[in-house]
């Protein structure tokens, strides 16, 4: 097994091998990245692809500065925004101030198992999905996540706490077992 | 903390990626190779062109046609091409040093222009030489000078000293004139 320093100087000098070890070792981790972010297998597929092309051509630009996963994972969530970006227009966020939108409690996640809890999110729309994954998995803070969506600070405190709304609402609902599979409806 | 719990859960899911990803991305990553080497191929093509062409122009400008019939001698010719060259400059460099040959020319040069293949002029050692029109032209222009240069450098030369002589880019001296409509003509 070759060590990260070789891995990323065998992708550098175009190694095929070595790059098909870099996907494997890091493939899994990345879907599930991609899978958060998309509504279903075949988009998350498409990222997963259009991520580690990304990653192919600037791994020149990898300092080592922080960990090579840390910075593989922003690259793909990077590409998973910039597809929420490009379907923006669809998507379209509600740009109104909800400050009286109250924040819900999602503890009950936690008795969740991992694949009920991420159906749940992408039954989401894309808005609420890609901001409740910003914030609360990938800990931004609403600011950044302002910058990156393009929208403002306060759009982005209300559209999470619809998306917590929503993921309460199918919880209870699944566990009154009247369960809806889309949690928006 | 519990939150964190299931935070961490969907922050370290894992799930395998669809079976035929690795070819797509294999597939795309060849196709960025061979777009860049396609470019990089272009690139070569077009800068060798300009180098090529930049040589060409150099070599016109510092040594004119003589320079280039030299080269011509000097390159690595099949022995017997080498000769013929050799023979042809050696009679072109006596028509153009003989004064009476080139009056034979000119005064051919309109009959020639009339249908007749070749002018037949005496070459060294009093041998009959045979000279294409265009090949008169050349030597008419070659003012005793071999091996002669081409027409078309005597005519860039007369069009650079017209260029030259009437250009319009301000100097500090045609400024001052324009200036001081008083000031006397440099050529005056």
């Amino acid at each position: 097994m070759p060590s990260e320093s070789d891995l990323i100087k065998g992708c550098l000098e175009q190694d095929r091998g070595m790059q098909e070890l870099l996907y494997k070792m890091y493939a899994s981790k990345m879907y599930g990245v991609c899978l958060r972010y998309s509504g279903n297998a075949e988009d998350a597929g498409d990222l997963l692809q259009e991520g580690f092309i990304k990653v192919f051509n600037n791994l020149s630009k990898f300092r080592g500065e922080g960990s090579f996963e840390g910075w593989i994972r922003r690259i793909f969530v990077n590409t998973s925004i910039e597809h929420f970006r490009k379907k923006n227009q669809l998507y379209r966020l509600t740009e109104v101030q909800e400050n009286t939108v109250e924040d819900t409690d999602i503890d009950a996640f936690n008795s969740l198992a991992v694949k009920d809890i991420l159906a749940l999110i992408q039954g989401l729309s894309p808005g609420y999905k890609a901001v409740f994954n910003l914030y609360v998995v990938e800990g931004y803070s609403h600011k950044e996540i302002a910058g990156m969506l393009g929208i403002t600070e306060g759009t982005s405190k209300s559209q999470l706490a619809r998306a917590k709304g929503v993921l309460k609402k199918a919880l209870e609902a699944a566990a009154a077992g009247t369960g809806k599979k889309n949690p928006n409806e | 903390m519990t939150n964190m719990n299931f935070r961490e859960k969907l922050f370290h899911y894992e799930a395998p990626p669809p079976p035929d990803a690795w070819e797509g991305i294999s597939r795309r990553l060849g196709a960025t190779r061979r777009s860049f080497r396609l470019y990089w191929y272009a690139g070569a093509a077009a800068a060798s062109v300009l180098i090529i062409a930049g040589g060409f122009l150099l070599l016109g400008k510092s040594s004119g046609g003589a320079g280039s019939v030299a080269r011509v001698q000097g390159a690595s010719l099949p022995g017997r091409v080498r000769d013929s060259i050799n023979a042809n400059n050696r009679i072109l460099r006596h028509i153009i040093t003989t004064s009476a040959d080139k009056d034979l020319l000119a005064l051919n040069y309109e009959y020639a222009s009339r249908g007749r293949k070749y002018l037949t002029v005496a070459g060294p050692d009093g041998k009959p030489v045979k000279i294409s029109p265009k090949a008169a032209t050349l030597i008419e222009s070659a003012d005793n000078e071999f091996p002669p240069r081409p027409v078309w450098n005597k005519k860039v030369d007369k069009w650079q000293q017209i260029m030259l002589s009437s250009t319009l880019s301000p100097t500090s001296t045609g400024l001052l004139r324009i200036i001081q409509p008083s000031l006397p003509n440099e050529s005056e």
